[in-house]
């Protein structure tokens, strides 16, 4: 049950509908009003009240009145009860029988003209006195003449019939009456809900819109975000990877890890992405990514090399060697060669600020301080262990966390 | 100075808004001047029985002279009269005769009146559209200043009640709304009036706790106080709140505190306490998370501003111009016009206490920069000596002759109302901090 039904639409700030109040708005207080005392505490009562309609409003979708629905419903009942594909006149009949149930209930009734007593006295009955007795006289000579008996007999029979017929017809006329009637209001109701469906699942439709680009963009920011905390990478003292020649038998993907070493040398956190998070047309293939030429002492990480394909821990499909040659060979050259099998151990030139000076210009939301963690390029067995601290990261994880060096 | 108040009711048990407004009036001018209260011998504002003995009383130090009401009122004439005048076109006579169907009759109030015309200085008549105010001001108008106590009442549009605004020597509003209102309806910018209201007897220190315990009240609660009646907007509310209800576990317990005229719901989170006496009402409303008022018509809301004196916020309706417009003023409270916005308005104050202390304390400063004691006798007592400075300017029109009061060429009443001017003031003071000084053409301003 709507109790918004009949009354005043919307109301803000005073404005009110011309069914109760009148089309003038006040201007404000009279002119000999005095100043409006101050406002504390910084509450704005109608920014709160606004926020709250806002939120409402984005809540329901758009905002129809239940008038507005029924009209809409009025007008896909008319669509449904199409005359050119049913039968022309039925909305008209339903109409009007939905109208005029009881008046065609109380029209037909058995006790006026079908069910006028007759028997074998009808015959010669009259309101004249007279008339009534002088055929009452002449009887006799009637009876001579053929024989009444049966006439009144059949004739008292029929009225009987048409008193019951007409009942019969009566009670289904009635029934007949409440069917349309009921008809017309369920198919009034289904217009109405289907109106109403109508407009919640496009709704849905806007919404799912409206998320979907929201996922897209968030996707963009963190794709921005990572090609960021690539070219933030400082050039000298980062220790790249160095090709690393294939492991087969280990199983563990011998690609080159450059990771960050936390300083208290405590196990590395990595992070999983879910399969998919990327648009299909966003997504960068591995090879593509790993072609790719590197700006000089940019660091490839393990990420990036990995694709959006699936988890980090899956393995990769493409041959190692090529991998190795792609990723790391050209742009890399620069660095000093690391073995992969030694560790580096990050020196303290490495974690001082001074000297990791990022050759491009951060844009992360995070900046580079002391404390950042440094990144460098982990042995193998170091990423082998960290495996099983691999947590996945949820989708909805701060994009912070992506600009982090120690990825 | 010689201050008479006339009244409808008057009683220490009369807990109506006007009549507990008079009340409060005369024993706070009592320090001032020499008050006597005319009011009648009926206790219930339906029938208007005289239950109360004629003749003269003391209440709290003032002295109450009581007359006997003629006739009491036939609730089927009455709705009938209603129904002409405010939804047919109707004549003067049909008005007066709406007047007296309503009551309270009492001629020998009017003859008092009459004949202590040099008796009072002033005489204070409450609610303007009762039959005692009506015909006080016509027989004294030169000394009546008039409590209207009007809200947007399909009564305002009658004919018969815009001499009376214009004639009598000086009105004291209740709110910005409300001024406005009449002064659209009337046009009596000329009269002298200021927007006062009332203040409340708050007291020093409240329990919330104690009433806690004493009712039974666990977690938290928003409350109602006042008639709960359909008329008073409780349907409404219960509808509201059950909806909200049904949604949400966490719900807080709707408390009710008042005499039932309206069924109440049976429902495990509305509690109906009964009619409670003041400090009780005082550390339930403290303890509440906020005070409801769903009213649609409020000349002006008692319970809100003593929830404001409290420090609560208040959720008002905000179809009800006056509430809207003190909420606004205030910022001491949310306000709904539908059942979504009372469950947005109720989750929001739920989820932010920091927001329900800020609009606590706005609305405490509210009531102690408007509706203080001190801010109210100040406002009556300028007002008195303003009009006793100053001569009057403008005299009372005359009643038309017999048969122009007989000719139906009057509009319905709600339509008349209809076209007035509606909404809150929003740019309004509530009456400032009592120095302003009164409004109209022989204003001191």
């Amino acid at each position: 049950m709507d109790h918004n039904q009949g009354r005043r639409g919307h109301f803000h700030r005073g404005r009110r509908g011309p069914d109760r109040r009148g089309p003038e708005r006040r201007q404000g207080a009279p002119p000999d009003q005095g100043n409006r005392p101050e406002r504390t505490d910084r509450v704005d009562v109608e920014q709160i009240m606004r926020d709250i309609r806002t939120r409402i409003a984005q809540r329901s979708g758009i905002e129809l009145s239940n008038q507005q629905i029924q009209d809409l419903a009025a007008r896909r009942l008319e669509a449904i009860l199409d005359p050119r594909g049913l039968k022309p006149e039925l909305l008209d009949q339903l109409r009007r029988s939905a109208g005029e149930r009881p008046v065609s209930v109380d029209v037909v009734t058995p006790g006026s003209a079908q069910s006028y007593p007759f028997d074998e006295a009808t015959l010669y009955d009259s309101p004249n006195a007279l008339l009534r007795f002088i055929r009452k006289l002449l009887q006799p000579i009637l009876r001579m003449m053929f024989n009444p008996t049966p006439i009144a007999h059949a004739l008292a029979l029929q009225s009987r019939l048409n008193a019951e017929i007409a009942a019969r017809e009566a009670e289904r006329d009635r029934r007949q009456a409440e069917w349309n009637a009921l008809h017309y209001e369920i198919l009034q109701r289904l217009a109405l809900e289907v109106s109403r469906g109508a407009i919640e699942s496009q709704n849905l439709v806007l919404r799912v819109e409206s998320l979907a680009a929201k996922v897209d963009f968030n996707e963009r920011r963190v794709r921005s975000i990572e090609g960021t905390q690539v070219r933030a990478r400082p050039q000298e003292p980062v220790q790249t990877a160095q090709p690393v020649p294939s492991v087969p038998s280990e199983g563990a993907a011998p690609l080159p890890q450059v990771v960050a070493i936390q300083p208290g040398d405590a196990p590395r956190r990595r992070r999983r992405r879910r399969r998919g998070r990327r648009g299909p047309g966003m997504t960068v293939p591995a090879e593509a990514s790993a072609s790719a030429p590197l700006p000089p002492g940019a660091v490839v990480e393990q990420d990036d090399v990995e694709g959006e394909d699936g988890f980090e821990d899956e393995v990769a499909p493409e041959p190692l060697d090529a991998m190795e040659s792609t990723t790391v060979s050209e742009p890399i050259a620069e660095a000093a060669p690391v073995t992969s099998s030694e560790p580096i151990i990050p020196s303290e030139a490495i974690t001082s600020s001074g000297v990791i000076t990022p050759s491009a210009p951060v844009t992360s939301s995070e900046p580079l301080s002391s404390s950042e963690p440094i990144a460098a390029v982990e042995p193998l067995a170091t990423a082998e262990t960290a495996a099983p601290h691999e947590e996945p990261s949820s989708p909805a994880e701060p994009d912070h966390q992506d600009g982090q060096v120690n990825e | 100075m010689k201050i008479a108040i006339v009244v409808q009711r008057y009683g220490a048990d009369i807990s109506g808004g006007a009549e507990l407004h008079a009340r409060y009036i005369a024993e706070r001018l009592a320090r001032y001047a020499d008050v006597r209260v005319l009011t009648t011998c009926a206790r219930d504002y339906l029938t208007w029985r005289n239950e109360f003995p004629p003749g003269v009383d003391r209440l709290n130090g003032i002295a109450v002279e009581r007359f006997r009401v003629s006739c009491e009122r036939d609730a089927a004439e009455f709705g009938l009269r209603s129904v002409h005048v405010f939804s047919r076109r109707h004549s003067l006579d049909d008005e007066l005769d709406w007047l007296a169907s309503q009551g309270p009759t009492s001629p020998t109030l009017l003859d008092r009146l009459s004949q202590g015309r040099d008796e009072f200085d002033f005489v204070l008549l409450f609610c303007a559209r009762y039959f005692h105010a009506y015909h006080g001001a016509r027989i004294i108008p030169e000394r009546a200043v008039l409590v209207p106590t009007a809200e947007r009442d399909p009564a305002l549009g009658m004919a018969m009640f815009r001499p009376i605004f214009r004639g009598v020597r000086a009105i004291m509003y209740n709110s910005p709304e409300e001024q406005l209102l009449i002064r659209a309806a009337a046009s009596n910018d000329h009269v002298p009036g200021v927007v006062v209201g009332i203040g409340s007897e708050i007291p020093a220190a409240v329990e919330p706790a104690r009433a806690r315990a004493k009712f039974d009240l666990a977690g938290r609660y928003v409350v109602y106080v006042g008639r709960i009646d359909a008329n008073k907007g409780c349907a409404e509310l219960f509808d509201f709140y059950t909806r909200y209800a049904a949604e949400r576990s966490d719900a807080p317990t709707l408390v009710l505190i008042g005499r039932p005229v309206l069924e109440i719901p049976k429902h495990p989170f509305i509690k109906h306490i009964g009619f409670v006496d003041d400090p009780d009402k005082f550390d339930v409303v403290a303890g509440a998370t906020a005070l409801v008022m769903p009213s649609y018509c409020e000349s002006l809301s008692m319970v809100a501003l003593e929830a404001w004196a409290l420090g609560r916020p208040v959720i008002a309706n905000a179809h009800c111009d006056v509430l809207l417009g003190q909420c606004l003023r205030s910022n001491g409270g949310l306000y709904y016009a539908n059942a979504e916005e009372f469950g947005a308005v109720l989750d929001r104050l739920l989820a932010d206490a920091v927001l329900v202390d800020r609009l606590g304390r706005n609305g405490r400063q509210f009531y102690e920069q408007h509706y203080s004691w001190a801010v109210i006798e100040r406002k009556y007592l300028d007002m008195f000596a303003f009009l006793s400075s100053n001569a009057p300017t403008h005299r009372m029109e005359q009643m038309p002759g017999w048969f122009a009061r007989r000719v139906r060429s009057l509009r319905p009443a709600a339509q008349v109302l209809d076209e007035l001017p509606s909404g809150p003031a929003l740019d309004a003071d509530d009456g400032g901090s009592g120095r302003s000084a009164p409004q109209g053409q022989g204003a001191i301003a």
